[in-house]
Parts: C-alpha cells; sequence; structure tokens
C-alpha cells in the first residue's frame, strides 16, 4: 500500500485530522475508487432517507475530501450520525467479500464511523442529544433510558429483587442500560433459565453501563473510564466469566475493552446467553415443553448477524419451543433489516429510527405473523412501537424460551 | 444563450425551491452538494472539487420535478439529473453546477399487473430491491448490469443501460414498456410506443422511445417507468469453461451464441490478461493449471425442461471446441458473484509488483465478432503504452459479451486500473488522449465507442462527432429544439456547441 503523505493542500494544522485522515486513506481510496456503493441498498439509513451524504461511500469519500483540503470534521461531524453501526455495508462490499482475506484487508465503516466521531469530539463539536446522554450517562452511571424506574445505581437491580441473586462469583451477569431498567423482562427471563439449568452466577457489586454506547458517540475518554470501573468490579468479585444478553455489550465487551485493556484482559470469558442456551438445548440440560401457539418471524440483532455472524442458535432455540410457527427470513436477506435502534440513531434522529423500524415490521407483516422475536433489548422498544401499527407483538427469545421452560417471567416487557 | 451558468444561485432562485421541495430537501451545504458531483472514479478524483453543484434538491414526485425544471428555466440555471450515480460515463457530474436534481426519493413501487405483467416503478428504485418484491409473485425484471445491487431504473433510462442477460431478455430499452417524462421546458410525457403505457410494439407517430433513453440527461428526466416482466426463471445454467488459448475461447463464444438455444442469456470471454489479472489473487483461478489461458462462461434460463435440453447442447458445443468444464462449484460460485469480483482496487500492482489501491475503469464498445481480435490488440497496445510510461496505469485485461442471441454484436471492455491517490494533470492528460485512442479503435472496425455507459466522458467524448457523421448534427438540431435554453446537463456530448452556432 501506499504510505505518501497526504495531499500537502490537505487538511492544515490539525493534528488529530491529519491522523486520523493518514489512518483511514487507503481505506478511503478503497472505496472510493471501486464505485460498487454495493453497500447502498443495504444500508438501514439509505433505505429510508435515499440522501446520499448518509451512505457508507459517502463516510469514506469525507476521508478523500479532507485529505484533499475540501470538507473538515466541523462540516460532516452531523453526517457521521446517520449510522447505526450495523455492519451490513462491511459484508456487502465486494472488497470484504472476495479479496479481503488474501490482502488482510476488510471494509470497516463501523470502525471508521466511530473514529470519525470520536475526532468531532476530540474538537469539540457535540451533537446536542448525544452530548446530554453521555453526560446523563456520566452522572447516572447508566444511559438515560426512559421508562418508570429511577436510573441510578440504587436501581440498577431492581429487575432481580424477588430472585435471591447473589453478589459476586467466577460467573457474573452483565445486564445492559435498556434491560436492567426498561425491558426488566429480559434479564429476569435469562436469570431464571440459568438457575433452572444449574447455573451458579451472581451479579456485579456495582454495575455501571458498559461504555460501547459513549464509544460509539465518540465519547472516548468516559467509554474507557466505565471499561475500567467495570473491569476492576468483575476483579473484586472474583469474576471470570462474564454472561452477557444484550448483542451491544457483547461487541463492547468482545471487541472494546480487548483494545482498551489488552493483555489484562486475557483471562475474562465472555459468554453470550442466546449462545449458551441453544448449547444448554443440544445438550439436553434444557428442555422447552409448554407449547407456545404463535406464529413468529425472527429479527437477526445487526450485532449478532451482521457483526458477529451468530445467526444460527437463535434458529436453533426457536426451532427447539414447540407449537411455534416460524416463518423464517434468511440472515443473508436479513443483511438490509435493522431496527434503526443502534449507534446513537436513536438519541439524535429518532424518526429515522422510528422509520427503519417500520421498514422492518412491513417485512415481518408481509409473513403474516403475529410476533416478531428479537434477540437485542435495544431493538425491541422501537420495534414494539410499529408493530402497534400493525397488530405485531416483539418478544425478546429469553423470554419466550422461559415461557416454554414453564417459568413465569414478569417484569415489565414493554407491552 | 450563454455555454456558461454564472456560479451560484441567487436567494431568489433557492427560495423558488425551497417552494417546492420544502426546507428539508433543498441541501446547499457542501458535504451535500460534493457528494452528489461523486460517481465511479475516475472523474477525476483529483479534480473533484471543480464538478461541485450549486445546490441539490430532492423531489418526491414528478410534479416536484416539472417544477424544479421550471426554475431552472425561467432564471437560466444548468439542472443535472442524478438518479444512482454508479455510470461510467460521468453523465451525473454537474460540468456547469447550477442545481442538482437528485430523484433517489422517487422509490415506490406500485401496480404490479400480474395479469400483463408489467408494473410501475418510480426512477429511484434498485433492481436488486424490485426483485425481492416481485419474487412474492413469481416475477423477475431481467435488466441485470454489472451495477444490478446499487444502480436504478432511472439511470438506466437515462444511460439506455445494457444487460448480462440481455441476449435472453433484452436490455433497458426493451424492457421498459414506457415511462414519465419532464421535457427540458418543464412539461410532463409521457414516453413509450406510441400513446400506450403497457405496450411492446406500437407503430403510431414517431418512435420516440429509443430518443429518450440513454440522452445523459441532456433532454430531461424519466421520473416513473412501466416495466415488462418475465416470470421468475425456475432454471439457471452458468457453466465455466477453461480454454489453453484466446482463439479456442473466442471461436467457443461464437459457436455458444450462434448455438439456436431459446434460453442463451448470455456468454462472456475472458483474455488472457484478464485471467492472468484474476490469478493475482482469485482462489477460484489460482489453482488452475498454467496452461488455463483463457475463459468462458454462459448462462441459461427458463423453465426446467428448456434449459436441461439447451444446457446439453451448448456443453457440446464447447467441448467439440476444446473447452474445459471448471465443474460446477466454481461455475455456480462465479455466475453468483458476477457482479462483486471482477473489479478490485485491492488487485492494483505497479510494475515492481507492489499491490496500491486502483480505481477500476472500464472503457467499453460495441464491436462484431469478426473484429473482436483486432480491437483487442489495439486496446491492449494503448494500455500497455500507458502502464510503460507511468505506474499510476495498469492493464486488467478484457472481456467480451455477448449483446444478442445471434452473435451478431458483442460489448467489449477493457478493465483499467487507475492509481489516484498518485494521478495528477500530467498523468490525467495521457488518460484522455488514451480514451480518444481507444474510441478511435473501436469505430475504426466498424463499432460503437459504446454499448453499454455512454460515450460523454472526457476523451472519448471527442470522437462522438467522428462515429456518428451527419447524425451528429441531428443530435444537435434535437438538443437545440428541445432544450432552447440549454438547461438540461450543459456541457455534455459537445452539445453546447449547438449554442455556440446559434449566436454566430
Amino acid at each position: 500500500m501506499s504510505t505518501a503523505p497526504p495531499n500537502p493542500q490537505g487538511p492544515a494544522g490539525d493534528v488529530a485530522t491529519q491522523q486520523f485522515v493518514e489512518q483511514w486513506r487507503n481505506a478511503a481510496y478503497n472505496c472510493y475508487s471501486s464505485g460498487h456503493k454495493f453497500c447502498r441498498e443495504v444500508c438501514p439509513v439509505t433505505q429510508v432517507t435515499r440522501n446520499e451524504s448518509w451512505t457508507p461511500t459517502a463516510f469514506h469519500a469525507n476521508v478523500v475530501a479532507m485529505e484533499q483540503g475540501e470538507l473538515s470534521v466541523e462540516d460532516v461531524a452531523a453526517d457521521f450520525v446517520n449510522c447505526t453501526g450495523c455492519g451490513a455495508c462491511e459484508l456487502r462490499c465486494p472488497n470484504t467479500l472476495f479479496t479481503g482475506d488474501f490482502y488482510r484487508f476488510r471494509t470497516r465503516t463501523v470502525d471508521l464511523v466511530k473514529a470519525a466521531r470520536a475526532l468531532a469530539v476530540d474538537r469539540g463539536i457535540h451533537q446536542p442529544g448525544w452530548r446530554r446522554w453521555n453526560s446523563l450517562t456520566d452522572e447516572r452511571r447508566h444511559e438515560p433510558v426512559l421508562g418508570e424506574t429511577p436510573i441510578d445505581q440504587a436501581h440498577v437491580a431492581d429487575w432481580a429483587d424477588d430472585l435471591d441473586l447473589p453478589i459476586g462469583g467466577e460467573t457474573v451477569l452483565f445486564v445492559d442500560c435498556e434491560a436492567a431498567f426498561y425491558r426488566t423482562s429480559v434479564p429476569r427471563a435469562v436469570a431464571q433459565i440459568l438457575a433452572l439449568a444449574g447455573f451458579d452466577f451472581g451479579l456485579m457489586r456495582e454495575q455501571w453501563c458498559c461504555g460501547g454506547p459513549a464509544a460509539e458517540m465518540g465519547y472516548l475518554e468516559q467509554a474507557k473510564r466505565f471499561a475500567r470501573h467495570n473491569l476492576e468490579d468483575w476483579r473484586a468479585v472474583g469474576a471470570r466469566r462474564i454472561i452477557v444478553l444484550d448483542p451491544h455489550d457483547y461487541i463492547t465487551f468482545t471487541e472494546d475493552y480487548p483494545t482498551y485493556f489488552g493483555e489484562e484482559y486475557d483471562d475474562i470469558e465472555i459468554v453470550l446467553a442466546v449462545e449458551l442456551f441453544a448449547e444448554l438445548i443440544r445438550d439436553g440440560r434444557l428442555t422447552p415443553s409448554v407449547p407456545v401457539e404463535r406464529t413468529v418471524t425472527y429479527h437477526d440483532p445487526c450485532r449478532l448477524n451482521k457483526r458477529k455472524g451468530i445467526w444460527k442458535q437463535p434458529r436453533e432455540i426457536l426451532g427447539a419451543i414447540p407449537g411455534l410457527d416460524f416463518r423464517d427470513v434468511d440472515r443473508v436477506t436479513q443483511w438490509s433489516y435493522c431496527s434503526g435502534g443502534g449507534g446513537g440513531l436513536p438519541v439524535e434522529k429518532p424518526e429515522l429510527t422510528a422509520a427503519i423500524s417500520g421498514r422492518r415490521m412491513e417485512r415481518a407483516a408481509e409473513l403474516e405473523v403475529d410476533t416478531l422475536v428479537s434477540a437485542c433489548p435495544w431493538s425491541e422498544r422501537p420495534l414494539s412501537a410499529a408493530g402497534e401499527d400493525r397488530g405485531i407483538d416483539v418478544v425478546d427469545i429469553h423470554e419466550l424460551l422461559a415461557a416454554s421452560l414453564g417459568i413465569q417471567v414478569d417484569g415489565r416487557s414493554g407491552r | 444563450m450563454s455555454t456558461t451558468a454564472p456560479r451560484g444561485l441567487t436567494d431568489e432562485v433557492l427560495s423558488e425551491l425551497r417552494d417546492v421541495v420544502g426546507e428539508e430537501h433543498l441541501l446547499v451545504d457542501k458535504p451535500a452538494r460534493m457528494h452528489r458531483a461523486r460517481v465511479p472514479a475516475p472523474f477525476p478524483v483529483h479534480r473533484w472539487a471543480r464538478h461541485v453543484p450549486d445546490a441539490v434538491v430532492l423531489p418526491a414526485c414528478t410534479d416536484e420535478v416539472a417544477a424544479v425544471i421550471g426554475v431552472a428555466n425561467r432564471f437560466g440555471v444548468p439542472v443535472v439529473p442524478r438518479c444512482g450515480g454508479t455510470g461510467l460515463t460521468d453523465g451525473a457530474v454537474p460540468l456547469r453546477h447550477g442545481i442538482l436534481l437528485d430523484v433517489k426519493r422517487l422509490q415506490y413501487i406500485g401496480d404490479i399487473d400480474t395479469e400483463n405483467r408489467t408494473c410501475v416503478v418510480g426512477a429511484g428504485v434498485n433492481m436488486l430491491k424490485l426483485n425481492e418484491v416481485l419474487g412474492r409473485y413469481g416475477l423477475f425484471y431481467p435488466d441485470d448490469p454489472a451495477s444490478y445491487p446499487c444502480s436504478l431504473v432511472g439511470g438506466r433510462i437515462g444511460t439506455s443501460g445494457w444487460s448480462l442477460i440481455g441476449s435472453r431478455y433484452g436490455h433497458t430499452r426493451d424492457l421498459v414498456l414506457s415511462f414519465l417524462h419532464v421535457l427540458p421546458t418543464g412539461e410532463v410525457v409521457r414516453i413509450g410506443e406510441g400513446g400506450g403505457q403497457r405496450i411492446s410494439k406500437s407503430s403510431s407517430g414517431y418512435q420516440m422511445k429509443q430518443l429518450f433513453m440513454g440522452h445523459q440527461g441532456t433532454l430531461g428526466v424519466a421520473t416513473e417507468a412501466t416495466l415488462k416482466l418475465y416470470p421468475k426463471p425456475a432454471a439457471e445454467f452458468s457453466p465455466f469453461w477453461a480454454f489453453e488459448d484466446y482463439d479456442s475461447a473466442y471461436q467457443t463464444v461464437r459457436a455458444l451464441a450462434q448455438a439456436d438455444v431459446a434460453t442463451f442469456a448470455g456468454a462472456v470471454l475472458f483474455d488472457e490478461q484478464k485471467v492472468a489479472y484474476l490469478r493475482r489473487d482469485d482462489e477460484a483461478y489460482i489453482p488452475q493449471p498454467a496452461e488455463v489461458r483463457a475463459l468462458v462462461c454462459s448462462a441459461l434460463y427458463g423453465n426446467e425442461d428448456e434449459v436441461t435440453v439447451g444446457a446439453r447442447r451448448l456443453m457440446r458445443v464447447a467441448r467439440s471446441l476444446g473447452a474445459r468444464y471448471l465443474g460446477d462449484e466454481i461455475s455456480q460460485g462465479d455466475w453468483a458473484a458476477r457482479h462483486d469480483r471482477y473489479a478490485t482496487p485491492l488487485h492494483g500492482r505497479t510494475k515492481a509488483g507492489q499491490a496500491v489501491p486502483m480505481s477500476w475503469h472500464c472503457e467499453d464498445a460495441a464491436v462484431n465478432w469478426s473484429r473482436l481480435p483486432a480491437v483487442r490488440d489495439s486496446w491492449h497496445r494503448i494500455v500497455g503504452d500507458l502502464r510503460a510510461r507511468s505506474d499510476v496505469f495498469d492493464d486488467w485485461g478484457m472481456f467480451a459479451y455477448t449483446s444478442a442471441r445471434t452473435g451478431v454484436d458483442y460489448l467489449t471492455e477493457i478493465d483499467v486500473g487507475i492509481w489516484e491517490q498518485e494521478l495528477d494533470d500530467e498523468r490525467w492528460e495521457m488518460w484522455v488522449q488514451a480514451k480518444r485512442e481507444i474510441a478511435r479503435v473501436a469505430v475504426a472496425h466498424g463499432g460503437s465507442i459504446s454499448a453499454c455507459h455512454g460515450s460523454c466522458r472526457e476523451g472519448e467524448v471527442d470522437v462522438v462527432p467522428e462515429e456518428l457523421g451527419g447524425a451528429y448534427e441531428v443530435m444537435r438540431a434535437i438538443k437545440r429544439t428541445l432544450d432552447p435554453g440549454n438547461i438540461l446537463n450543459p456541457g455534455k456530448y459537445g452539445l453546447d456547441g449547438a449554442f455556440e452556432e446559434d449566436r454566430t
């Protein structure tokens, strides 16, 4: 690859911008030059806005324009809001699909968007909604999700009040902010399934937000500070294994934390509840037997399907639940599906999130289902809102599995 | 009439545009304008800033498009239509700035008529997404360019697109039955066969459909199209064969096209340089023995009964000419990946073998079978000379594709890697001169400068009057008549010249 320096007429003075451009220029030219734009029709934001500035190729082209000195991060910071971090564009990129392995190159739009947002914050450019959100998160240690439970440390484990869960131990269950404060039926289902399968696990002494949302919105210092707190809390209670139920946490713990902590983090094992439960069903340690009479389709959460390649296990779980009429849509078709709930989009552009969820729900309605099953709490609120208009219920896969295991879940399901 | 519009738009123009499309859909910020100047490289990237429009409008319906063009006419401001922006001849690049009319929001799919097998779509609809919907009705729209996953119906009309499976189903001009078209003066008319919306052949009146396709936005804007649909094919056969030399592959591709198999959708010839290029990293071809130097693939689409017997016939024809079948796995995989596989910036190499990120550029022409070898020799010589003079250029080999089932003519293309990061004015001039030479070769061999992309990019456009002869004067007269103010996409196809004559 070329090591030629950026255009001398390019970004002047600002070292952070120059470093950003230098880091991303080859990736930007690879995208810009190929001219394929195959990412466009799978991009959830592009699908609903048709705005060419809000496409994965535009995000890469911005780097070229910055190198040329034509645009600055001030010019494009607001455009970089328009990404849910779903990763569809990376999968659909011909450079990744066919030659990436050979050249050890991968199109990394999600990382590019995160880096651009961090550069903006570094340069003092803030999006009002994101600034407020992160400031409140910093203050309360949890994201300011809307709901009936007050958002503060005293209430982070209210969802488990009657479940008699210990603190600490070798295995800890981490519950994301949305599930801990809003859709409490999800952690209740997960905790009770774990108990049924005979798992010993506890909660953290003091769980803070994972820091992933702050990192996605560009507030890196805060993200790292929250991560450090959580790691220290795990260490203090002797935790070696962290069970997560939220795909966003799973990304944060398996992608962000290793870059923050390096070798120090090597002995921490991150376990995704959906994968664990599929394995337990396979091994006969969980046997769903209560029929669930619903006609369902499954929404592949972007961070599982598109970013982690996890699509099989949720289908194994659904396949094991008696009574379901399961109308599946393959994982590749679902590359272009999204709830719009990720990447901070609902904080800055709730109307886009609603449009994206509405479009996803249209696809579900075409299958004539009564229920859309998801495995991501952050998708479930916007999808539920979209489902209300069509009489389609949104149920979390853990809730559904718990019901089929005869567990009385309780808690708030957002319905 | 001035051939160069003043830069910038007055507040009055902006205010009228705002009245038409609403505040939200009038964009004047620089990133929005820069992104609507961008098409696949090289246009060229190092001169990106020269082609930025003054404002972008995102209309939602035909009436809004017509009103925007009305505003442009009243104020004498250039207006450049843009759909997917994936074309390879800069049709969507605003050479004279002005208003950029982006029609991507026209993305509705309506009126799927299963009885007559037609549907109505907005110009901003993508074919792959359309086929996802049509599939539920057992139908499909077989317009299949290399940009199938991203190009849009409106752009296919504006460029008169070419389809990979056009030997079976026809090309965009055959598949679009009619369309709503906004003329350069702002009137909306239906263009089709006679006055019919869903008629595929009429003899009533002048035959205008082809005139209003492929004009690269110089004669107006298509906003809504009525499309001819086919049953979704139940069977597909897509064999790939290997050859030891170009000539055997060349003979085979003709024999396949002339085998008179009704389900024949196309055949593609990969020349020796193309196979060498793919071998740089392609897992399908690296394991092939060194004596594999050329490839041919073909595709049959249709019902099971006909495809099965057609496949047998094609296999027999190919074998008789020395072809070696590459097996089902490579054949099916490569055909399925046909839109993704064959041009990647990562394959770029300097002469010393250094991998550098190169843009893909493709020069195409329409040529008869008998002239393909001579055109191929000349084109490789031209690109070889470029590469000898500069590491910015790389020869990525050639394809030849059947355009029709009789084998009458072929789309041939040479793919050229261009290292944009190192491109400067001097090398750009080298490239433009090479494009002129490439175009002249096609014309000298009785062909046409382009079967697919159009011919209004720098370099090739200079050769268009030579190709068209007296018909070029007709083209200028039509432009003058339909767009007296030279409002629509001015500067393209040398049509400014038509207005200069008026002034003198």
